[in-house]
Protein backbone atom coordinates (compact mmCIF):
# COMPACT_ATOMS: atom_id res chain seq x y z
CA UNK A 1 0.00 0.00 0.00
CA UNK A 2 1.24 3.40 -0.46
CA UNK A 3 2.76 5.42 1.99
CA UNK A 4 1.21 8.77 2.32
CA UNK A 5 4.78 10.78 2.39
CA UNK A 6 5.71 9.27 -0.87
CA UNK A 7 2.65 11.17 -2.88
CA UNK A 8 4.41 14.12 -4.27
CA UNK A 9 2.41 17.30 -4.78
CA UNK A 10 3.15 19.94 -7.30
CA UNK A 11 1.93 23.13 -4.85
CA UNK A 12 2.93 25.96 -8.03
CA UNK A 13 -1.06 26.72 -8.69
CA UNK A 14 -1.92 26.80 -5.29
CA UNK A 15 -1.91 29.90 -3.55
CA UNK A 16 -2.88 28.98 0.04
CA UNK A 17 -4.05 26.30 1.96
CA UNK A 18 -6.38 26.43 5.70
CA UNK A 19 -6.52 23.48 7.58
CA UNK A 20 -9.14 23.89 9.86
CA UNK A 21 -9.50 20.98 13.14
CA UNK A 22 -10.67 20.43 16.43
CA UNK A 23 -8.46 17.94 18.40
CA UNK A 24 -10.11 16.82 20.81
CA UNK A 25 -12.68 15.12 18.50
CA UNK A 26 -12.04 11.91 17.13
CA UNK A 27 -11.82 11.89 13.49
CA UNK A 28 -9.26 14.29 12.93
CA UNK A 29 -6.64 11.61 12.22
CA UNK A 30 -6.39 11.87 8.70
CA UNK A 31 -6.96 15.93 8.31
CA UNK A 32 -3.73 16.36 11.05
CA UNK A 33 -1.76 13.45 8.80
CA UNK A 34 -2.31 15.51 5.96
CA UNK A 35 -0.82 18.61 7.17
CA UNK A 36 1.91 17.16 8.50
CA UNK A 37 2.52 15.96 5.09
CA UNK A 38 1.84 18.84 3.30
CA UNK A 39 4.53 20.62 5.60
CA UNK A 40 7.65 18.62 4.63
CA UNK A 41 10.56 19.59 2.61
CA UNK A 42 9.87 18.41 -0.57
CA UNK A 43 6.36 19.71 -1.22
CA UNK A 44 7.06 22.94 0.02
CA UNK A 45 9.90 23.12 -2.08
CA UNK A 46 7.59 23.16 -4.75
CA UNK A 47 6.08 26.55 -4.15
CA UNK A 48 7.57 28.88 -1.34
CA UNK A 49 5.03 31.59 -1.77
CA UNK A 50 1.92 28.89 -0.54
CA UNK A 51 0.97 29.93 2.79
CA UNK A 52 -0.09 26.61 4.80
CA UNK A 53 -2.12 27.86 7.85
CA UNK A 54 -3.43 25.37 10.68
CA UNK A 55 -6.37 26.39 12.46
CA UNK A 56 -6.94 25.01 15.80
CA UNK A 57 -10.43 25.32 17.04
CA UNK A 58 -12.63 24.35 20.03
CA UNK A 59 -16.30 23.75 18.28
CA UNK A 60 -16.80 20.51 17.53
CA UNK A 61 -16.92 21.53 14.40
CA UNK A 62 -15.36 18.65 11.50
CA UNK A 63 -12.27 18.83 9.77
CA UNK A 64 -11.61 20.58 7.08
CA UNK A 65 -9.07 21.30 4.49
CA UNK A 66 -9.81 24.39 2.50
CA UNK A 67 -7.11 24.90 -0.82
CA UNK A 68 -7.20 28.25 -2.49
CA UNK A 69 -5.91 28.12 -6.24
CA UNK A 70 -4.39 31.08 -8.08
CA UNK A 71 -7.04 31.23 -10.54
CA UNK A 72 -9.15 31.73 -7.84
CA UNK A 73 -10.75 28.15 -7.89
CA UNK A 74 -11.48 26.60 -4.05
CA UNK A 75 -11.41 23.10 -3.34
CA UNK A 76 -12.60 22.20 0.06
CA UNK A 77 -12.41 18.42 1.26
CA UNK A 78 -13.88 17.68 4.56
CA UNK A 79 -11.53 15.21 6.34
CA UNK A 80 -13.87 13.41 8.75
CA UNK A 81 -14.59 10.46 5.93
CA UNK A 82 -11.39 10.67 4.06
CA UNK A 83 -7.99 8.95 4.70
CA UNK A 84 -4.53 11.27 4.16
CA UNK A 85 -4.15 8.81 0.66
CA UNK A 86 -7.35 10.17 -1.17
CA UNK A 87 -7.26 13.48 0.01
CA UNK A 88 -3.57 13.80 -1.11
CA UNK A 89 -3.86 12.63 -4.13
CA UNK A 90 -6.74 14.35 -5.08
CA UNK A 91 -5.17 17.66 -4.44
CA UNK A 92 -2.67 16.31 -6.65
CA UNK A 93 -4.82 15.38 -9.73
CA UNK A 94 -5.65 18.97 -9.33
CA UNK A 95 -2.74 20.27 -9.35
CA UNK A 96 -1.52 18.34 -12.49
CA UNK A 97 -4.69 19.20 -14.57
CA UNK A 98 -3.92 22.82 -13.50
CA UNK A 99 -0.34 22.50 -14.34
CA UNK A 100 -1.08 20.78 -17.70
CA UNK A 101 -3.46 23.99 -19.01
CA UNK A 102 -1.04 26.64 -17.89
CA UNK A 103 1.07 25.14 -20.16
CA UNK A 104 -0.92 24.67 -22.60
CA UNK A 105 -2.13 28.26 -22.16
CA UNK A 106 1.63 29.21 -22.27
CA UNK A 107 2.14 26.89 -25.16
CA UNK A 108 -0.76 29.43 -26.83
CA UNK A 109 0.75 32.39 -26.40
CA UNK A 110 4.50 31.57 -27.58
CA UNK A 111 4.06 29.61 -30.63
CA UNK B 1 42.44 -60.00 -27.97
CA UNK B 2 41.02 -57.21 -29.85
CA UNK B 3 41.86 -56.49 -33.35
CA UNK B 4 43.69 -53.69 -34.27
CA UNK B 5 41.03 -51.67 -36.11
CA UNK B 6 37.55 -51.72 -33.74
CA UNK B 7 34.89 -49.25 -33.48
CA UNK B 8 33.53 -48.52 -30.25
CA UNK B 9 30.22 -49.50 -29.85
CA UNK B 10 28.43 -46.04 -29.06
CA UNK B 11 29.22 -43.42 -30.95
CA UNK B 12 28.93 -39.61 -29.23
CA UNK B 13 27.51 -37.65 -32.16
CA UNK B 14 28.96 -34.24 -32.39
CA UNK B 15 26.00 -32.74 -34.13
CA UNK B 16 24.42 -29.03 -33.18
CA UNK B 17 25.72 -27.81 -29.77
CA UNK B 18 27.73 -29.02 -26.59
CA UNK B 19 26.79 -30.39 -23.39
CA UNK B 20 26.67 -26.91 -21.89
CA UNK B 21 25.33 -24.29 -23.51
CA UNK B 22 25.12 -20.52 -23.03
CA UNK B 23 20.83 -20.93 -24.01
CA UNK B 24 18.30 -23.55 -22.80
CA UNK B 25 18.99 -26.51 -23.64
CA UNK B 26 16.47 -28.54 -24.13
CA UNK B 27 16.06 -31.88 -21.90
CA UNK B 28 16.86 -35.39 -22.37
CA UNK B 29 13.22 -36.84 -23.09
CA UNK B 30 14.48 -38.84 -19.81
CA UNK B 31 15.16 -36.35 -17.58
CA UNK B 32 12.21 -34.35 -18.71
CA UNK B 33 9.87 -37.52 -16.90
CA UNK B 34 12.71 -37.37 -14.19
CA UNK B 35 12.04 -33.67 -13.37
CA UNK B 36 7.95 -33.69 -13.52
CA UNK B 37 8.06 -36.50 -11.30
CA UNK B 38 10.32 -35.17 -8.40
CA UNK B 39 8.18 -32.06 -8.69
CA UNK B 40 8.29 -29.99 -5.69
CA UNK B 41 4.31 -30.59 -3.64
CA UNK B 42 3.73 -28.31 -0.60
CA UNK B 43 2.37 -30.04 2.43
CA UNK B 44 -1.27 -29.26 2.95
CA UNK B 45 -2.75 -29.00 6.69
CA UNK B 46 -5.49 -31.47 6.92
CA UNK B 47 -7.96 -29.01 8.30
CA UNK B 48 -7.24 -25.48 6.68
CA UNK B 49 -6.15 -22.79 8.93
CA UNK B 50 -9.62 -20.52 8.81
CA UNK B 51 -11.36 -23.22 10.42
CA UNK B 52 -9.10 -23.30 13.50
CA UNK B 53 -9.71 -20.86 16.63
CA UNK B 54 -7.94 -17.58 15.73
CA UNK B 55 -4.22 -17.77 17.61
CA UNK B 56 -3.93 -15.07 19.74
CA UNK B 57 -0.13 -13.26 19.50
CA UNK B 58 1.45 -12.87 22.15
CA UNK B 59 1.46 -8.94 22.44
CA UNK B 60 4.36 -6.75 23.52
CA UNK B 61 7.38 -8.35 25.45
CA UNK B 62 7.16 -4.80 27.50
CA UNK B 63 11.00 -4.13 27.27
CA UNK B 64 12.77 -1.82 29.26
CA UNK B 65 13.26 0.78 27.48
CA UNK B 66 9.40 1.45 26.56
CA UNK B 67 9.10 1.13 30.11
CA UNK B 68 11.66 3.59 30.86
CA UNK B 69 10.03 5.68 28.22
CA UNK B 70 6.46 5.10 30.36
CA UNK B 71 7.91 6.33 33.77
CA UNK B 72 9.92 9.82 32.41
CA UNK B 73 6.49 10.29 30.76
CA UNK B 74 4.35 9.99 33.91
CA UNK B 75 7.34 11.77 35.74
CA UNK B 76 7.04 14.69 33.01
CA UNK B 77 2.87 14.53 33.51
CA UNK B 78 3.81 14.52 38.03
CA UNK B 79 6.78 17.47 37.88
CA UNK B 80 5.25 20.36 35.68
CA UNK B 81 2.49 22.73 36.63
CA UNK B 82 2.33 23.18 32.67
CA UNK B 83 2.32 20.65 29.71
CA UNK B 84 0.96 21.94 26.19
CA UNK B 85 1.40 19.82 23.15
CA UNK B 86 1.32 20.72 19.94
CA UNK B 87 1.73 18.80 16.58
CA UNK B 88 5.01 18.88 14.83
CA UNK B 89 4.91 19.24 10.91
CA UNK B 90 8.30 18.63 9.83
CA UNK B 91 11.14 21.52 10.54
CA UNK B 92 14.19 22.68 9.50
CA UNK B 93 16.46 21.76 12.08
CA UNK B 94 17.88 24.98 12.48
CA UNK B 95 14.94 26.32 13.36
CA UNK B 96 13.92 23.44 16.15
CA UNK B 97 17.27 24.47 17.96
CA UNK B 98 16.60 27.90 18.05
CA UNK B 99 12.66 27.56 19.17
CA UNK B 100 14.44 24.75 21.88
CA UNK B 101 16.79 27.88 22.88
CA UNK B 102 14.00 30.38 23.26
CA UNK B 103 12.11 28.29 25.00
CA UNK B 104 14.72 27.40 27.67
CA UNK B 105 15.48 30.80 28.59
CA UNK B 106 11.69 30.92 30.07
CA UNK B 107 12.59 27.26 31.67
CA UNK B 108 10.28 25.52 29.06
CA UNK B 109 11.08 22.31 27.78
CA UNK B 110 10.80 20.77 24.46
CA UNK B 111 9.95 16.73 24.64
CA UNK B 112 9.60 14.60 21.59
CA UNK B 113 7.09 11.74 22.45
CA UNK B 114 5.57 8.96 20.60
CA UNK B 115 2.09 8.21 20.90
CA UNK B 116 2.20 4.48 21.41
CA UNK B 117 3.97 5.19 24.65
CA UNK B 118 1.98 8.05 26.03
CA UNK B 119 -1.32 6.33 25.36
CA UNK B 120 -1.18 3.86 27.56
CA UNK B 121 0.02 5.96 30.35
CA UNK B 122 -2.90 8.88 29.94
CA UNK B 123 -5.26 6.29 29.71
CA UNK B 124 -4.50 4.64 33.03
CA UNK B 125 -3.96 8.61 35.10
CA UNK B 126 -6.73 10.67 35.09
CA UNK B 127 -5.76 12.67 32.11
CA UNK B 128 -8.19 10.53 29.70
CA UNK B 129 -9.71 13.68 27.97
CA UNK B 130 -5.99 14.65 26.78
CA UNK B 131 -6.50 10.92 24.74
CA UNK B 132 -7.60 12.62 21.65
CA UNK B 133 -4.85 14.54 21.20
CA UNK B 134 -2.21 11.81 20.73
CA UNK B 135 -2.94 11.44 17.00
CA UNK B 136 0.28 11.66 14.49
CA UNK B 137 3.61 13.81 15.29
CA UNK B 138 3.13 15.85 18.70
CA UNK B 139 5.69 17.24 21.02
CA UNK B 140 5.46 18.47 24.83
CA UNK B 141 6.45 21.95 25.72
CA UNK B 142 6.85 21.35 29.58
CA UNK B 143 7.69 24.10 32.33
CA UNK B 144 7.14 23.92 36.27
CA UNK B 145 5.86 27.55 35.84
CA UNK B 146 3.00 29.28 33.59
CA UNK B 147 4.30 31.70 31.47
CA UNK B 148 1.73 31.01 28.48
CA UNK B 149 1.95 34.87 27.01
CA UNK B 150 6.14 34.13 26.36
CA UNK B 151 5.17 30.28 25.19
CA UNK B 152 2.37 31.56 22.36
CA UNK B 153 4.87 34.68 21.61
CA UNK B 154 7.57 32.03 20.43
CA UNK B 155 5.40 29.66 19.18
CA UNK B 156 3.96 32.54 16.85
CA UNK B 157 7.08 32.76 15.52
CA UNK B 158 7.35 29.36 14.25
CA UNK B 159 4.52 28.63 11.54
CA UNK B 160 5.31 24.99 11.26
CA UNK B 161 3.78 24.10 15.62
CA UNK B 162 0.21 24.23 16.24
CA UNK B 163 -0.96 24.51 19.74
CA UNK B 164 -3.48 22.13 20.60
CA UNK B 165 -3.72 22.04 23.95
CA UNK B 166 -2.46 22.10 26.90
CA UNK B 167 -2.81 21.27 30.92
CA UNK B 168 -2.43 23.80 32.76
CA UNK B 169 -2.12 22.98 36.87
CA UNK B 170 -4.59 19.92 36.16
CA UNK B 171 -6.68 22.13 34.36
CA UNK B 172 -7.22 20.93 30.42
CA UNK B 173 -7.23 23.73 28.41
CA UNK B 174 -8.11 24.12 24.45
CA UNK B 175 -6.32 26.77 22.45
CA UNK B 176 -8.56 29.14 22.92
CA UNK B 177 -8.43 29.05 26.60
CA UNK B 178 -4.97 29.11 26.88
CA UNK B 179 -4.69 32.33 25.01
CA UNK B 180 -7.66 33.81 27.61
CA UNK B 181 -5.37 32.34 30.28
CA UNK B 182 -2.32 34.21 29.09
CA UNK B 183 -4.29 37.57 28.84
CA UNK B 184 -5.30 37.25 32.58
CA UNK B 185 -3.44 39.60 35.02
CA UNK B 186 -0.41 37.71 36.97
CA UNK B 187 -1.26 35.92 40.05
CA UNK B 188 0.36 38.34 42.46
CA UNK B 189 -2.02 41.04 40.73
CA UNK B 190 -4.75 38.94 40.85
CA UNK B 191 -4.52 37.99 44.14
CA UNK B 192 -4.04 41.92 45.47
CA UNK B 193 -7.55 42.68 43.45
CA UNK B 194 -9.21 40.22 45.55
CA UNK B 195 -7.82 40.96 48.48
CA UNK B 196 -8.87 44.85 48.05
CA UNK B 197 -12.33 43.55 47.08
CA UNK B 198 -12.89 41.21 50.34
CA UNK B 199 -11.40 44.04 52.59
CA UNK B 200 -13.31 47.01 50.67
CA UNK B 201 -16.92 45.47 52.31
CA UNK B 202 -15.99 44.78 55.76
CA UNK B 203 -14.93 48.71 55.71
CA UNK B 204 -18.37 49.40 54.49
CA UNK B 205 -20.26 47.45 56.88
CA UNK B 206 -18.46 49.13 59.64
CA UNK B 207 -19.93 52.66 57.95
CA UNK B 208 -22.98 51.28 57.38
CA UNK B 209 -23.60 50.41 61.21
CA UNK B 210 -22.57 53.70 62.24
CA UNK B 211 -24.61 55.42 59.72
CA UNK B 212 -27.94 55.86 61.87
CA UNK B 213 -26.43 57.59 64.87
CA UNK B 214 -24.19 59.33 62.78
CA UNK B 215 -27.44 61.10 61.05
CA UNK B 216 -28.89 61.21 64.24
CA UNK B 217 -26.16 62.91 66.02
CA UNK B 218 -25.98 65.35 62.83
CA UNK B 219 -29.67 65.93 62.84
CA UNK B 220 -29.18 66.74 66.51
CA UNK B 221 -26.28 68.88 66.14
CA UNK B 222 -28.43 70.87 63.65
CA UNK B 223 -31.22 71.07 66.05
CA UNK B 224 -28.85 72.49 68.98
CA UNK B 225 -27.54 75.02 66.47
CA UNK B 226 -31.06 76.20 65.38
CA UNK B 227 -32.19 76.49 69.28
CA UNK B 228 -29.18 78.25 70.59
CA UNK B 229 -29.74 80.50 67.69
CA UNK B 230 -32.89 80.79 68.26
CA UNK B 231 -31.78 81.27 72.06
CA UNK B 232 -33.92 77.99 73.94
CA UNK B 233 -30.40 76.98 75.08
CA UNK B 234 -29.99 74.34 77.79
CA UNK B 235 -33.37 72.06 78.54
CA UNK B 236 -33.32 70.43 74.99
CA UNK B 237 -29.40 69.68 75.50
CA UNK B 238 -29.56 67.05 78.15
CA UNK B 239 -32.36 65.29 76.53
CA UNK B 240 -30.96 64.68 73.16
CA UNK B 241 -27.72 63.60 74.98
CA UNK B 242 -30.35 61.10 77.67
CA UNK B 243 -31.60 59.10 74.56
CA UNK B 244 -28.19 58.77 72.66
CA UNK B 245 -26.93 57.51 75.79
CA UNK B 246 -29.65 54.86 75.51
CA UNK B 247 -29.18 53.89 71.85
Amino acid sequence: KKMASKISVVLRPVKSIVVRFCPFESNVESTRKFLGCINHKKIQATNRNCEVTADVRHDGSEPLVDVMFADGERLIMKGANLTTIEMLTALRSRCNAKELQEEQKSKKKSP
Amino acid sequence: PLSAGWLPALQFVRRGSKAVTRHWKAMHFQRQKLMAVTEYLAPRPAVPPRCLAPRKETLEEDDGYVRLLRRQVEEVFRDNRMIAICQYNSMPDEDVVLMRHYLRKHNIEVKFVLNEIVRPVLSQSKYKNLLPLFVARNILLVSPETKAKEMLRVLKGVPQINLLGACIDDTILSRQGVENFAKLPSLEASQGQTAGALALLPSQTSSLLQRGSAHLTALLDQHIRRLQAGETGSPAEPAPAQSLGAH
